[in-house]
């Protein structure tokens, strides 16, 4: 029998700040709860809709540092284009996502694509931080360019829409991204009126983000547009019923239950592992990327 | 509440923590804004400003109007036009924000009230000060006889965070080469370091 997991908290988009001038964000975490309580979703931002005007000179990120976590971009409006020193890059437009392990370390420019920049528009993603555990940290940075027609959609029963899963596994369907720990990770797409139960193991860190419309959760608590509901771990199903066509982001992981050691773009375990981060990347050991 | 400072006392300038509890009304602080000055060629410059939070760069115009930057503060680290705030005279330099900035203003009725609850503040006071002449003789005989790599790589062991916090253009200022120079040197460390056969 499973039992119901209830709300822990409910939070509702804050002030809004640039990250680069390309991302226009609302930090839910760290700013809901600290990384030890998300772990192991260390950082979320999410670019709520907003449009950007048409430009020549594309907006977005300069060359930056990651190293210890993987960086997970979603696009559900808008084109983003991505190099990493390690050789990674490429496009990530609506539906598409962007799975990048830093890992041992990378660094990378995030910017809206240039033919996309010319037009400009509507402008809505997720960036969110998966923590690695411990021994996979120093492992080899790699890229995962997931598109949307490789994410498994599940139809739910009801006509009450579908499941896109991005990274673990629904009903026994997998998703398309590989992960160094248990996570899950879905696009939840409702009707008006449709309605799911969802479950994880209680342990798991869970979360969702309501990236479009309205619903509600356990049968009384309204998630409106934009707010990050959190999760207790009291129990394992929640049920989300929605109350407009609604898109939600589903987010389940298993704790890693390491020690964290962050320092702006590097995510340790230990302060000292943290120094090394910084002098590797000032002589040079991530290698090198054209700004 | 000011923790880097508080420490920067008690464990630089000797205080007890009872001896900080008695100068901290006496303390001044100032939010500078990005982009803001606290010091401007023609002021005459009335404060040491110690960071708590931000970075402060010091910087003096050429002829051309090309920026020569001095010095960079970050957290803990103290920036000033000494020579102005000790002779009272008109400064040549500027000092500006280049990210929203908490600073402590130290001024000499600040340091005297410090005096005052601990007598032995200005010897460690002085020592700060010896050890910041040594750190420009350091930086003097760099400008003159150091390879542009072996500047960089002193300056990041310095300031191990800056990289990620200040633009280019301005560490290449500080280090007195140009910014293709920079990039030249930093795109070397990489080939040397990193393993890869990207290069």
């Amino acid at each position: 029998m499973m039992t119901t997991r209830t709300i822990e908290k409910v939070t509702k988009p804050g002030t809004p700040h640039f990250v680069g001038d390309g991302f226009r964000v609302h930090n839910f975490i760290p700013g809901t709860s600290t990384m030890q309580r998300m772990d192991p979703f260390i950082m979320l931002d999410y670019n709520s809709k907003y449009n950007f005007p048409a430009t020549n000179s594309p907006k977005g990120v300069g060359v930056h540092p990651h190293r210890g976590f993987e960086t997970v971009t979603i696009a559900y409006k808008g084109r983003v284009e991505h190099n990493d020193s390690a050789g990674g890059g490429g496009v990530i437009g609506e539906g598409d996502v962007q799975w990048m392990t830093a890992a041992s370390g990378v660094l990378h420019k995030e910017y809206h694509e240039t033919e996309w920049s010319k037009t400009g528009g509507e402008f809505q993603m997720v960036q969110l931080w998966v923590n690695l555990p411990a021994k996979d940290k120093m492992s080899e940075p790699k890229y995962q360019a997931i598109v949307s027609k490789e994410i498994s959609k599940i139809d739910l029963p009801n006509s009450a829409g579908a499941i896109e899963i991005i990274a673990g596994e629904y009903k026994g369907t997998k998703g398309a991204a590989s992960t160094f720990s248990p996570i899950n990770m879905f696009n939840l797409k409702l009707n008006k009126g449709g309605k799911t139960e969802l479950s994880f193991p209680s342990n798991y860190t869970t979360a969702i983000l309501m990236v479009e419309g309205e619903a509600i959760i356990n049968g009384v608590t309204r998630a409106a547009e934009d707010h990050f509901i959190m999760f207790s771990n009291d129990g394992e199903s929640f049920t989300v019923e929605a109350a407009s066509d609604a898109i939600i982001l589903v987010l389940s992981g298993e704790p890693l239950n390491e020690p964290i050691a962050a320092h702006g773009p590097f995510v340790m375990n230990t302060k000292e592992e943290l120094v090394e981060a910084f002098q590797d990347f000032n002589t040079g050991k991530f290698g090198y990327l054209e700004g | 509440m000011l923790p880097n400072f508080k420490r920067h006392l008690i464990e630089k300038g000797g205080l007890s923590e009872t001896q900080f509890q008695q100068v901290e009304p006496f303390l001044k602080t100032r939010m500078v804004a990005k982009g803001d000055f606290l010091l401007q060629q023609g002021d005459i410059c009335n404060h040491s400003f110690f960071v708590e939070q931000g970075v402060l760069r010091f910087y003096a115009l050429n002829k051309e109007g090309k920026e020569n930057i001095l010095q960079f503060a970050t957290e803990n680290w103290i920036v000033s036009d000494r020579g102005s705030v000790f002779f009272q005279e008109p400064s040549t330099y500027y000092i500006d924000a280049v990210e929203d900035t908490l600073t402590v203003m130290l001024d000499d009725d600040f340091m005297s009230e410090v005096a005052k609850v601990n007598p032995n503040f200005r010897a460690q006071n002085e020592r700060l000060l010896q050890n910041h002449i040594r750190h420009l003789y350091k930086r003097i005989s760099q400008l003159l006889g150091a390879t542009a790599k072996e500047r960089y790589l002193d300056f990041v062991n310095m300031y191990p965070d800056i990289m990620l916090r200040v633009p280019q253009w301005m560490i290449a200022s500080y280090l007195g080469i140009t910014p293709e120079s920079l990039s030249r040197v930093r795109k070397a460390l990489a080939k040397e370091n990193f393993n890869s056969d990207l290069f």
